[in-house]
């Protein structure tokens, strides 16, 4: 009983919890930065580590080591509490998703609800953080931070639930060991990837929606205001959100963690997020970012009746 | 809505050598006929002063006049147009192609050219 | 010194004030420098115009193109740095010809470096006006209809993006482009991405124009001897910039110094264009519209000063101006 506690506290400090995915985020923010800069011809990250591995993690230290700003108007409460606030929602939410076996630490039944919710709330805290910063540019990335999720949360949220109605479970971890006996969801659902894989593109607020941070119109967008360890600490919030996107991909369509041929399920888990994180980081790479208008209309012309299509396609054909 | 039109490129960019020199270790050589640097020959130069009239920045500076003339060249100002190599009836002064011209301090960017060598 | 007006048209500022000041002393040039001008020009302008795509790349947000056009405005660079020893500030031009002449071998490395530039240059504009995401951000965007872009003065590539036939290079035709066959390219979208199709067959065009001069390249010296002291007189000179019209004043008192001088470059020109251009656009299109003239904001640095509570503007002299700056860095 004592060593099945000692256990648990290890899974969560340290493997798979705290520690590891501290790592991963570190680690996958690399390999989106390397796997970028070879699709454009480029080198990156080259001198920290061996290719630059450490790169992320010298950023973090040398974030950390600035000079902490609280802009005078700014609302300091807030201010400094978002940065926290945000680095511990995606935590929240990778703590539901399946790594080492095909259940995760946290498992309940709903809780694929409750990572859904927690993406939502992490806009909300971008909003709250732009909006006690009282800059003007923070001001309007965080309004288009908003804007944008009241366009993408619909299509990817009915997206999402597809795997849901076919394993008959709203639990990540049923999802995932349903897709052991079945087939991967991505070969039933492609749509349904497609769809949320996009969504991913715009909750992560990366190009072509990085429509909240668009570095030539609003310098950062609602991250104008945060500097050193605030920065480093909102840097690696989104790190690890790049992190949670790419799991919540492979698990509920690339079957996630679940043992199959020699490996164990752990490998599995990363071989599949890391294939999730290079189609993003591809899909990066393509595109010129659209404008907030555009990417509305988009969204609720095309995903959105294409989520549901997915929806009703997976009521028709049952697999 | 949505194309696709670069996907085939980017993967070829993929397997490709990355186009960056990883500059203070890689170095591009330097062309021929690149301007760079000055050097000064002081058994050439008769001190006729043309190099200082005709720069059209005033990065050069004629210390005394005739055989005995000394040289001052002000790299912060230089545009390296090359009117000095040009203008220059004896060919004392040449542009090398020492390109890697930055310093920290102002003062060491002036070159001073003596008749002496010390 | 006039090539350090700006960093990317150094050639076309030089041209035009080697044409004012040949004017004043009424020289005639060698027809084999007019050739090479002409070439570097149009190298020159190949270079801008990459260099102007990878912007509006970045502009909008397409990190990829921008690093492709970068890369390939090495090979343009590289030859500039072969035909004349720089790679920004060629220094090419002087007062009666031109510095450097162009060899047979150096002629043919031309030659290949222009056909990759060729190549690279139609798939960009392929990809350009295919790309979904690129036109979704440029087409009628910054619209400026040709009359608006007559009557507010609008030069070089904005002005023909909006369908009026108008060059320097062909009206007033200066170095070789009276003997040199070539398209004036225009386009009547009069948007943005009007814009970019302009610029990218602009660089197809100069490539051919590249091309014809190396080909035709005339025997004989590159340069005329010519007196150091200008008599006095006042001259025009015009220059087809890649960014559009360059206009360069001259006045000289016989002396080797000008009495006064005067630049105006395209930017400014294209300034009051560029006001009726965001009007009605959102706050996401200004970033693009603006990168859609080609602005040099050094070329086009004018001071004023205003005083928003009594409404009064006034200018400064420059040897207050300098004053000032000697105080202000005391003070620090």
């Amino acid at each position: 009983m004592v060593q099945e506690e000692i256990v648990r506290i290890f899974q969560i400090l340290f493997f798979p919890g705290f520690l590891f995915l501290v790592l991963a985020a570190f680690f996958y923010e690399w390999v989106d930065r390397k796997f970028v800069a070879r699709l454009q011809n480029r080198l990156g990250p080259l001198h920290t580590g061996p290719m630059g591995l450490l790169q992320p993690f010298a950023d973090f230290l040398k974030l950390l080591s600035k000079e902490d700003i609280v802009p005078g108007a700014a609302d300091r409460l807030f201010f400094s509490a978002v940065p926290i606030f945000m680095l511990s929602l995606p935590l929240t939410a990778l703590f539901c998703i399946p790594i080492i076996s095909s259940v995760a630490l946290v498992s309940f039944e709903g809780d694929l609800i409750f990572v859904i919710f927690v993406t939502t709330l992490f806009v909300i805290s971008v909003f709250i953080g732009a909006w006690s910063s009282t800059n003007r540019f923070s001001t309007v990335g965080g309004m288009r931070a908003c804007l944008q999720m009241l366009g993408y949360a619909v299509p990817m949220t009915v997206a999402m639930i597809g795997p849901a109605i076919v394993a008959k479970t709203l639990s990540i971890s049923r999802i995932v060991q349903w897709q052991t006996t079945g087939l991967w969801f991505v070969l039933t659902q492609p749509l349904g990837f497609a769809i949320v894989a996009i969504c991913f593109l715009a909750e992560l607020q990366k190009i072509p929606f990085d429509i909240p941070k668009a570095e030539t119109e609003l310098v950062a967008g609602w991250l104008t205001e945060f500097g050193g360890k605030k920065l480093a600490l909102l840097k690696l919030a989104e790190d690890l959100n790049f992190v949670l996107a790419g799991s919540i991909m492979a698990s509920l369509y690339l079957g996630g963690a679940s043992g199959f041929w020699f490996a164990p399920p752990f490998v599995w888990f990363i071989i599949k997020l890391t294939v999730c994180t290079l189609i993003l980081s591809n899909l990066r790479a393509l595109f010129a970012r659209f404008r907030i208008d555009q990417l509305m209309r988009g969204v609720w012309k095309y995903l959105t009746p294409l989520a549901l299509l997915q929806i009703i396609l997976v009521e028709l054909i049952p697999w | 809505m949505i194309s696709v039109s670069m996907e085939k490129e980017l993967v070829k960019h993929l397997v490709r050598k990355a186009a960056t020199l990883r500059y203070p270790f890689d170095k591009f050589p330097p062309v021929e006929g690149l301007r760079g640097k000055h050097v000064w020959d002081r058994e050439k130069c008769v001190g006729c002063g043309l190099c200082a009239r005709d720069c059209p920045s005033s990065a050069i500076e004629m210390i005394g006049k005739g055989l005995t003339a000394e040289l001052k060249i002000n790299l912060g100002r230089c545009l390296f147009c090359g009117q000095c190599e040009d203008g220059c009836p004896r060919e004392a002064i040449k542009l090398t192609q020492v390109y890697e011209l930055a310093e920290s301090d102002r003062k060491k960017l002036v070159l001073e050219f003596k008749r002496e060598s010390t | 010194m006039i090539e350090r007006i700006c960093g990317i048209c150094s050639h076309a500022h030089t041209t035009c004030y080697t044409q004012a000041v040949e004017e004043a002393l009424k020289v005639d040039l060698p027809p084999r420098a007019k050739y090479i001008r002409t070439v570097v020009a149009e190298l020159e302008r190949i270079h801008n115009h990459y260099f102007w795509l990878g912007i509006l790349a970045h502009e909008i947000g397409f990190d990829t193109l921008f690093m492709y056009t970068w890369r390939d405005r090495e090979i343009v660079m590289n030859l500039l740095e072969l035909i004349s020893g720089n790679r920004v500030q060629y220094a090419m031009n002087i007062i009666g010809g031109v510095r450097r002449d162009i060899m047979p071998s150096l002629s043919s490395e031309i030659m290949k470096g222009v056909k990759i530039l060729a190549e690279r240059m139609t798939y960009y504009k392929k990809v350009c006006l295919d790309e979904k995401t690129i036109l979704a951000r440029c087409v009628n965007v910054g619209v400026l209809k040709a009359k608006d872009a007559i009557s507010l003065c609008a030069v070089g590539p904005t002005l023909r993006a909006s369908n009026v036939r108008r060059d320097v290079r062909a009206d007033d035709p200066y170095a070789a482009y009276d003997e040199i066959p070539f398209h004036v390219v225009t386009y009547d979208g009069c948007d943005v991405a009007s814009r970019i199709a302009t610029r990218c067959d602009e660089v197809l065009e100069s490539v051919k124009i590249i091309r014809y001069a190396l080909e035709h390249l005339p025997t004989g010296s590159i340069e005329v001897i010519v007196s150091r002291v200008v008599p006095s007189a006042e001259t025009i000179a015009r220059v087809e910039a890649p960014r559009g019209e360059n206009i360069h004043y001259l006045r000289s008192n016989g002396t080797d110094k000008p009495a006064r001088y005067k630049v105006r470059a395209p930017t400014l020109a294209n300034l009051p264009a560029l006001c009726r251009m965001l009007i009605g656009g959102y706050v996401a299109d200004i970033p693009v519209v603006i990168a859609g003239i080609d602005p040099c904001f050094c070329c086009m640095d004018r001071l004023a000063f205003a005083d928003t509570n009594t409404d009064k503007t006034w200018s400064w002299e420059g040897e207050r101006l300098r004053k000032y700056g000697v105080k202000w860095y005391k003070k620090k």
